[in-house]
């Protein structure tokens, strides 16, 4: 009688320290893997911070040190005094066009945007549908007659040449255009018949209301452009109006052999970016899922 | 009371003929810019598209509308054919660079899914430090290509990198993982694999979001009921959690090979399309022969077959991977 009662509790006490067993073992297995891809995510910043303060004979040693033996801060001090490289100009290209892109694009994204939401008005479908098609279209298609047109304005190794082409977004203007979407029409009603002109409804009620997805648009759209490589190479030919990551190869092209300075200006390039991304990453990540845009 | 306050202040601006007039000034003063802008964007696409069907160099003065013809011959369909069948040595290293962004666009998006899905699924399922997981994943995606490439330079280098270092402790003879043109696994030269590599390190950081935003949405309730039910957690994932996330798959899939085909940043620092054209693609080709032999109509063509390429991938992943989506 007892034994036969005492079978159930014992078997579903066994099921439950089972279960809870399983549970431990798979977060330690979880934990594992992650733990081994985080360590392969950091170890190239680790390495590369580490080389930075080599030697450059250290840098080249068989087979390489881990740690810097002796560390130096030969590297940064020799970027930072070498007068054929400005770095401050070259951080000051970098935003400049950075900023400028941004600011463009979110004026003409939430103003066109909100347009497109909230007005009817002939051909409005077919201007919509033509901005989908010119987001399918990728940049090597314009690239080249972009490039022959900057040249006949003599607008090659002029940051305007990186800014002129990129007023306009298609995405941002999608982007914004669903956020207007759910702005209370009334709202803006109400306004109209305040007396409020139109231009003042955008400035003072449908812009503040897209403060959210305007951070994130600006966001992503500063990192884009803080890293773009390719556009910026073809149109900034001289040193002096180039930015960061132009730079960058250049700088190493013509320090070859010395894998310690190159080291110590990729962290110099690199850095900046990451640091800013530790204090907002929160909301960077959360931008790149909400828009699925890289 | 405030708004009784601002009607008065503002009743003698408001335009004449009334809100409708109001309204049609806002969209005309919106749009007429917009429009001038957009038949910029038509122009220079048009322009793309004729330089297709020329012989077309800026050196040459050539006609007097934007220098198409004269000096610069009118050639019609013949770029597309020598692309196809021609001997010449630009339409060789144009089918080479074809091969090869195939090449390269086929391993990343596998390999890429291999990496993210169950990353992001184990990140999802552990309890504690997420964000700080989530975060160093992330890193890669915001360090500029060009870093990347130059980290990774560090790591491959023949002497003292790291990955020759590991070789040589267990014993096997070190490669020149960006320069020997002879060595290879599977098929695919060294120098495509070592490009592919750090690639995927600069971008698996991206799809794990998506995909752990993703993860976030499937319910908690069906995958307690499965458990409940006995599934095991590999069943849970294939029968519950994919079909779920499916949308957001098919999604990571287009723009993964969306940005593969369009690689050009990592390669042209790295390898610059070495060792023997082994990691030349389509962008770097196209780049080279734009730029730097300055023959543009063959480009524009070039990109042309890219672009093309790009949408047909993308409208078949789109019908491979939509077939049901009502969940």
């Amino acid at each position: 009688m007892n034994a036969i009662q005492a079978l159930p509790t014992q078997s579903r006490r066994y099921h439950a320290r089972h279960r809870r067993y399983r549970k431990y073992l798979q977060q330690g297995l979880a934990y594992l893997l992650l733990t081994a891809g985080l360590s392969f995510t950091l170890l190239p910043f680790l390495m590369m911070i580490f080389s930075s303060f080599k030697t450059n004979t250290e840098a080249l040693r068989v087979p390489p040190t881990f740690w810097p033996q002796h560390f130096t801060l030969e590297n940064y001090l020799k970027i930072l005094n070498d007068p054929k490289l400005p770095l401050s100009r070259f951080y000051l290209n970098s935003t400049l066009v950075a900023v400028f892109n941004v600011c463009s694009t979110l004026f003409t994204s939430s103003l066109v945007g909100y347009l497109f939401a909230k007005f009817e008005f002939p051909g409005k479908r077919l201007l919509f549908g033509w901005f989908l098609t010119t987001m399918m279209i990728p940049m090597q298609i314009t690239m080249i007659p972009s490039y022959l047109i900057l040249a006949k304005l003599g607008l090659i190794n002029s940051l305007a040449g990186l800014v002129i082409f990129s007023a306009v977004d298609a995405f941002g203007i999608f982007m914004m255009r669903q956020f207007c979407e759910t702005l209370p029409t009334e709202l803006l009603d109400a306004a109209r018949i305040d007396g409020t002109s139109e231009w003042q409804i955008y400035w003072r009620i449908v812009l503040p209301q897209l403060g959210a997805p305007l951070a994130t648009l600006g966001i992503l759209g500063f990192m884009a452009n803080w890293n773009a490589y390719l556009w910026p190479m073809i149109v900034l030919q001289k040193i002096e109006v180039r930015t960061l990551p132009v730079i960058l190869t250049w700088f190493n092209s013509t320090h070859t052999g010395q894998p310690a300075v190159v080291m110590a200006a990729t962290v110099l390039i690199v850095m900046p970016i990451l640091i800013v991304f530790m204090f907002f990453q929160r909301w960077i990540v959360q931008g790149f899922t909400m828009t699925g845009f890289k | 009371m405030t708004s009784l306050a601002i009607r008065k202040k503002n009743v003698p601006s408001r335009p004449r003929g009334g809100l409708a007039v109001a309204k049609l000034r806002f969209v005309t003063g919106v749009t007429v810019p917009l429009l001038l802008y957009e038949s910029l964007a038509i122009f220079v696409l048009g322009w793309a598209f004729l330089l297709m069907f020329y012989d077309y160099s800026p050196g040459r003065l050539g006609g007097p509308i934007l220098g198409l013809g004269g000096s610069n011959p009118f050639v019609g369909v013949q770029n597309f054919v020598e692309m196809l069948t021609g001997r010449s040595v630009r339409a060789v290293l144009f089918r080479t660079s074809l091969r090869n962004t195939l090449i390269f666009a086929f391993a990343v998006l596998p390999l890429n899914l291999l990496i993210t899905l169950p990353l992001a699924w184990l990140l999802e399922s552990i309890s504690r430090y997420k964000t700080l997981y989530r975060t160093i994943y992330f890193m890669p995606v915001l360090t500029s290509s060009v870093g990347v490439a130059l980290i990774w330079m560090s790591m491959y280098d023949p002497q003292a990198g790291w990955l020759n270092a590991i070789l040589r402790l267990l014993g096997a003879r070190p490669v020149a993982w960006l320069s020997d043109p002879r060595a290879g696994l599977a098929g695919v030269s060294v120098a495509m694999w070592a490009v592919i590599l750090a690639y995927l390190w600069q971008d698996y950081g991206y799809n794990m979001v998506i995909f752990i935003a993703a993860l976030q949405g499937v319910p908690q309730e069906l995958k307690e009921m499965a458990m409940i039910d006995g599934a095991t957690s590999w069943r849970i994932f294939t029968r519950i959690v994919i079909p779920l996330i499916r949308p957001t798959l098919l999604f990571v899939c287009v723009m993964t090979m969306l940005s593969s085909f369009q690689v050009f940043d990592i390669i042209q620092v790295m390898t610059n399309g070495g060792p023997n054209n082994q990691t030349q693609v389509l962008l770097l080709d196209i780049y080279k022969n734009a730029f730097r032999y300055q023959s543009m109509g063959w480009a524009a063509a070039e990109s042309f077959v890219l672009f093309l390429i790009v949408m047909i991938v993308t409208v078949v992943q789109m019908r491979v991977l939509r077939t049901s989506w009502e969940y």
